[in-house]
């Protein structure tokens, strides 16, 4: 294990160091971002206004709120780019000088997207988490802070983290047969943000789509975490929506090693 | 034993055939129609430990892929490779432990970071003793002269240093193979200089096993005890250098910057019969000849006593010009 820890180590740090290295890039993204969180934001807000009731598909305004700054700062915890940097080193064929290093392909990336997340995270969690949980104190009619969901919240977020990682490399590998995965990535998204319920709270949708939708993969990669924070969980849910989680989870990572099998025969290296 | 062996290696890629234009394009949107290019067609070898192995060929002859496919990248058609007893694309992780790769048109180095931090992921990543680590930087810092630049950001480096830094990555945890896939391409002389002294030195002092492609005669010619020539995926020759100059003669070239243009017309080469042959282009005459059956002074001596001359530059064959003749022998020997 400590051999193991050693081995990968340099990459965390190696991620880290990057991160540094476009700073600017990365200050840019966080507040493009910000910026869409915003738009959500207001457009609920007429939403609630337009509406005579106080609550909608069981959400307060407050709650709405929450969810929206909630769910975006999620988005960043679990995001994952697996899928787009891998697929640019299939099409530019830089995969190759991967492959030929004595490491696991996909713990090589997990490390050195560890490394980037930190400080990712790092830079977003104080200020956008203290502007929630500043919210939740002084605001009215905001559900109380809770140590236990916090806590929940945690656990759930970084299982909704793994999940992302793992889906998105069993997708990137699809890059090994496709060549150029800029196409299907702009479909993949699309269909993340919508059934994830980073667009629209998943309680909005009718509860036929909503059934399946919650035991489909995307509800435990961000959903799932927000809905535990916010408390809308009764305990016998809360253990099911967890154990959900773990199951794609461990179903990813299987999927991810048989996809490996097979894609890295059907690899070719593109160029030179 | 041999270090590598590589027996009936085959690899096929399928492309898909577009039609040109937009309608072409559309159409293969549609329906696409496949054709099966064979890259790679037969190849048997094997190379002893402690050899130097020239591996040469025209532009898509085949060399890349059979490099991928020894070091485990591609995996083959049909055939097999066996490289230090393990088969590279059954348990890839063990099998690149005991090998260096460089490919002149790619890195491996950490693009963002200072170089320095390159080697340190790679003394973790192989598991290199703390002891040999340095011992081994000392070593590349001599050979390769990389203290000038080893704190500088990769994507600083020149094309040179990063080629230097690249030979060096390879080289850290001491491999028994090395493959080289034109480690001179683009560079100056004085760095070629440097990193054939480093590949030689290495080979002694390891008996480090080398595959080399490249374009470069001089570096076949300084580092190679053998030469394998690939084309169209198939082995045209195998055999040293010397071999392949004497069976195919030596060819030179030398081109004449006259004074005049029109003094071409004098020039008359008769006398040396099939053996040469030349070209104009405007003030520029190019000779090519068989310096076994030809002597270099006597066509220049020829050349000055018929035609006025302003400069005179002496080239030896590049490799395409070899294969280009092997080719053309191949072709009068079917008529």
């Amino acid at each position: 294990m400590t051999n193991f820890l050693r081995k990968y180590r340099p990459f965390v740090s190696a991620g880290i160091e990057e991160a540094i290295v476009y700073r600017a890039n990365f200050l840019l993204f966080a507040l493009g971002n910000t910026l869409g969180a915003f738009v959500t934001y207001f457009l609920w807000k007429a939403v609630f206004q337009s509406s005579t009731n106080s609550s909608l598909s069981g959400f307060t305004f407050p709650e709405m709120v929450l969810y929206i700054f909630l769910s975006f700062f999620t988005g960043i915890l679990t995001s994952s780019d697996g899928s787009s940097s891998v697929g640019d080193e299939v099409k530019d064929g830089s995969i190759a000088m991967r492959i030929l290093k004595p490491i696991s392909f996909t713990a090589n990336y997990f490390y050195e997207e560890i490394g980037s997340k930190l400080i990712d995270v790092g830079v977003l969690a104080v200020p956008l988490f203290g502007g929630i949980l500043i919210y939740q104190i002084v605001g009215t009619g905001t559900p109380v802070l809770n140590l236990g969901n916090l806590l929940l919240y945690f656990f759930s977020a970084t299982v909704a983290y793994l999940i992302n990682f793992y889906f998105n490399i069993c997708f990137s590998f699809t890059a090994f047969f496709f060549r150029n995965l800029w196409g299907s990535n702009v479909l993949k998204n699309a269909l993340v943000i919508f059934m994830s319920g980073s667009l629209v709270p998943l309680a909005f949708f009718p509860p036929v789509l909503q059934n399946v939708l919650k035991v489909l993969p995307f509800s435990s990669l961000l959903y799932t975490p927000v809905m535990l924070y916010l408390g809308k969980y009764s305990m016998q849910q809360t253990i099911s929506v967890l154990l959900l989680q773990i199951f794609w989870l461990i179903f990813f990572i299987f999927l991810a090693k048989i996809i490996w099998h097979f894609a890295i025969k059907h690899l070719s290296i593109q160029g030179g | 034993m041999s270090m590598i062996e590589v027996s009936n290696l085959t690899k096929d890629f399928r492309k898909t055939i577009k039609s040109p234009g937009l309608v072409g394009a559309f159409k293969s949107l549609i329906k696409p129609k496949y054709e099966t290019f064979e890259a790679v067609k037969n190849l048997s070898f094997e190379v002893p430990k402690g050899e130097i192995l020239g591996f040469i060929g025209a532009n898509g002859a085949g060399k890349s892929t059979t490099i991928k496919m020894l070091t485990g990248i591609l995996t083959p058609t049909s055939g097999y490779c066996r490289i230090n007893d393990k088969i590279p694309q059954e348990d890839r992780q063990n099998y690149v432990k005991d090998i260096g790769v460089v490919f002149g048109q790619r890195t491996q180095l950490w693009w963002d970071l200072p170089l320095r931090e390159t080697y340190s992921v790679l003394k973790e990543i192989y598991n290199v003793p703390d002891k040999n680590f340095y011992k081994r930087m000392d070593f590349l810092n001599e050979v390769l002269d990389l203290n000038d630049f080893i704190t500088s950001p990769v994507r600083t480096l020149s094309l040179g240093q990063r080629m230097r830094a690249d030979i060096a990555a390879s080289l850290l945890h001491n491999p028994k193979v090395l493959f080289l896939d034109e480690p001179t391409i683009g560079l100056d002389v004085s760095v070629k200089d440097k990193i054939r002294h480093a590949i030689e030195q290495i080979n002694q002092e390891e008996q480090t096993t080398i595959i080399l492609t490249t374009h470069d005669l001089g570096d076949i010619e300084l580092l190679c005890n053998r030469v394998f020539m690939i084309d169209h995926g198939q082995e045209v020759f195998d055999g040293t250098i010397k071999q392949l100059k004497n069976r195919f003669g030596h060819i030179r070239e030398i081109e004449f910057e006259l004074v005049n243009a029109e003094d071409a017309n004098r020039l008359n080469f008769s006398q040396f019969g099939s053996a040469i042959e030349y070209s104009q282009n405007e003030k520029n005459v190019r000779v090519k000849f068989d310096s076994s059956k030809v002597s270099v002074p006597d066509v220049i001596r020829l050349t000055l006593s018929q035609v006025d001359v302003q400069d005179i530059s002496v080239k030896d064959a590049d490799i395409e010009d070899i294969v280009r003749r092997i080719f053309r022998k191949e072709a009068a020997e079917h008529d």
